[in-house]
């Protein structure tokens, strides 16, 4: 209860190991570099939505661990990704954020991608068709053949979400992530769905922060709205379930929207085979959240720009053949909770961006606790510590002491 | 000992709660649905105001910061609550809801003890 001195407040707190985490992991540069070095480039990151590429030659450009990345839709239907690299100097390809390949460009053609500094071509498979003054140049040094654009893994999968890793041979996407979608497998996959709301954020904190926050229900008390209307008995009742690899799923329960003022019962617009008003939550390693409410889905991805800055993608979807004004419904159900003058996301971003300004890179490392043990319901931190012992992992650190190599599982485990 | 109007029956509405100050007195009326307690206007958790913080559901009064409640049919403590809920006998008279107030009925509310500089920055 006694405020501390500098020397107490260094201290370790009387929890045990992994109960806590060294608030470096949130702001050391050089860990940082290592997250994108040995996680972002080796994991499997959902970029998009495929009806965000509803036509043949359309494209959307992101990037993964500072990597630029080009997703489109090719004349064969495929979905696929490139590093949006030309291989002959290193240009990016394409500037625009989303658009179509369908009309030529200033320098290229129609069905092309073409890098506007030499013309140097590609088509929508990767292949480089177009190598300008070829024979000139290159005599036959070098041809078409011996270049092209560097392919990425990518699938559609888990409700039409696109799928890219820099890893040629990473876990297998079903065996990363099959099992945390299970709960929601049939209400996703169904039928089409689509985007219907894209925004996205550059927070100044550290990317973890926000899957902190994301994984942990405890910040209710952040949550006006939460406490006075949200809380009940099946509300706390709700389990944190833990996967392998780092991933975690919150437990379903009805929630009672006709009781929150001003909203009405979700039951009418429910995603196919979904309980009415049910609320599930998957949590994926390392920062990606699906959050369905009933009649919306939610899905955050997180782009790590910096120790202290983070880009988050918000996309709301809804089912594809949705009548105009089921639409307009579900996007009163969205922005209701997580829009601007939603219940919640402004909330959340608050959470965040306070911690990210007491943990900025060269801050004095201290505790973070994660030590809230309430039998795996919704107030309880196993989520976090979960996704640190998967961390720890990935990056050979301890989280409680990221100088330190990560222990064996069965010491970690231990402290679980 | 006297028995004093506070405010009618039709002034508080079911699940509701009102703040009302008789003779100095400041005192909350809260309508649970089977019947009205008057009771201190603060929570005796940390002193929040419970006409604004208070929410009244199935007979329980639960203030809505750190959700300390109370049955209000029995005054029993629920959940996690440390602390009973004090209050003022009440009665109905020809539509008027009256309260017995001897004195206000007051919380303590504790401060914690202060450290000398010297002796709190050498503490190991």
């Amino acid at each position: 209860m006694p405020a501390k001195n500098h020397k107490q407040w260094l201290a370790d707190p009387p929890l045990q190991p992994g109960e806590w985490v060294d608030s470096r992991v949130y702001s050391d540069p050089r860990i940082f570099e290592d997250e994108l070095k040995n996680i972002f480039r080796r994991t499997w990151i959902p970029v998009c939505h495929e009806s965000e590429l509803p036509n043949l030659y359309d494209f959307r450009t992101t990037s993964i661990a500072r990597e630029p990345i080009i997703v489109c839709r090719g004349p064969d239907n495929e979905v696929r990704a490139f590093l949006n690299v030309c291989a002959h100097r290193g240009m990016i390809i394409e500037r625009r954020p989303s658009g179509s390949f369908l009309d030529g460009q200033p320098s290229g053609n129609p069905k092309r991608m073409t890098c506007m500094f030499h013309a140097w071509q590609y088509d929508l498979k990767g292949n480089c068709v177009y190598i300008s003054r070829e024979k000139e140049g290159y005599q036959d040094r070098l041809c078409k053949e011996n270049v092209g654009l560097r392919r990425l893994r990518c699938e559609v999968k888990f409700g039409g979400f696109v799928w890219v890793s820099l890893n040629d041979n990473p876990i297998p996407l079903e065996e990363w992530c099959g099992k945390p979608f299970e709960c929601l497998r049939k209400s996703l996959e169904a039928e089409p769905l689509e985007v219907f709301h894209y925004h996205k954020a550059i927070i100044p904190t550290n990317y973890k922060l926000w899957h902190d926050t994301n994984s942990e229900f405890y910040h209710d008390f952040m949550h006006y709205h939460n406490r006075v209307t949200g809380f009940n008995d099946a509300y706390f009742g709700r389990k944190n379930e833990s996967f392998e690899h780092g991933h975690v799923v919150v437990g379903t329960f009805e929630v009672n929207y006709d009781k929150y003022e001003g909203f009405e019962s979700r039951a009418a617009l429910s995603f196919p085979y979904l309980p009415p008003n049910q609320w599930y939550m998957i949590d994926l390693f390392p920062g990606m959240n699906f959050n369905l409410r009933g009649s919306a889905l939610r899905c955050d991805v997180v782009t790590p720009l910096a120790p202290d800055k983070v880009m988050i993608e918000f996309r709301g979807l809804g089912l594809k053949r949705d009548t105009e004004e089921e639409r307009q419904t579900r996007v009163n159900h969205h922005n209701s909770i997580w829009g601007p003058f939603g219940r919640n996301l402004h909330e959340d971003l608050l959470g965040v961006t306070g911690q990210g300004a007491t943990m900025l890179p060269g801050s004095e490392p201290r505790r973070i606790l994660h030590g809230r043990r309430e039998n795996q319901t919704i107030h309880d931190e196993n989520g976090m510590r979960h996704y640190y012992s998967e961390w720890g992992k990935w990056m050979n650190r301890l989280p409680r002491d990221p100088a330190q190599p990560y222990l064996a599982p069965a010491a970690a485990d231990a402290a679980e | 000992m006297t028995w004093k109007r506070v405010c009618k029956v039709t002034d508080v509405p079911e699940n509701t709660v009102k703040k009302f100050t008789v003779d100095k007195v400041t005192l909350l009326i809260a309508n649970y649905g089977g019947g009205f307690r008057a009771i201190p206007p603060l929570c005796p958790h940390m002193q929040e105001p419970l006409e604004e913080s208070g929410v009244i559901a199935n007979c329980a009064l639960t203030c809505t910061k750190h959700l300390w409640s109370w049955d209000l049919s029995s005054l029993d403590m629920l959940g996690e609550t440390e602390r009973p809920l004090q209050s003022y006998e009440v009665k109905l008279e020809n539509g008027d809801i009256l309260a017995l107030i001897d004195k206000e009925l007051v919380y303590e509310f504790e401060d914690e003890d202060d450290i000398k500089d010297d002796d709190f920055f050498s503490k190991a």
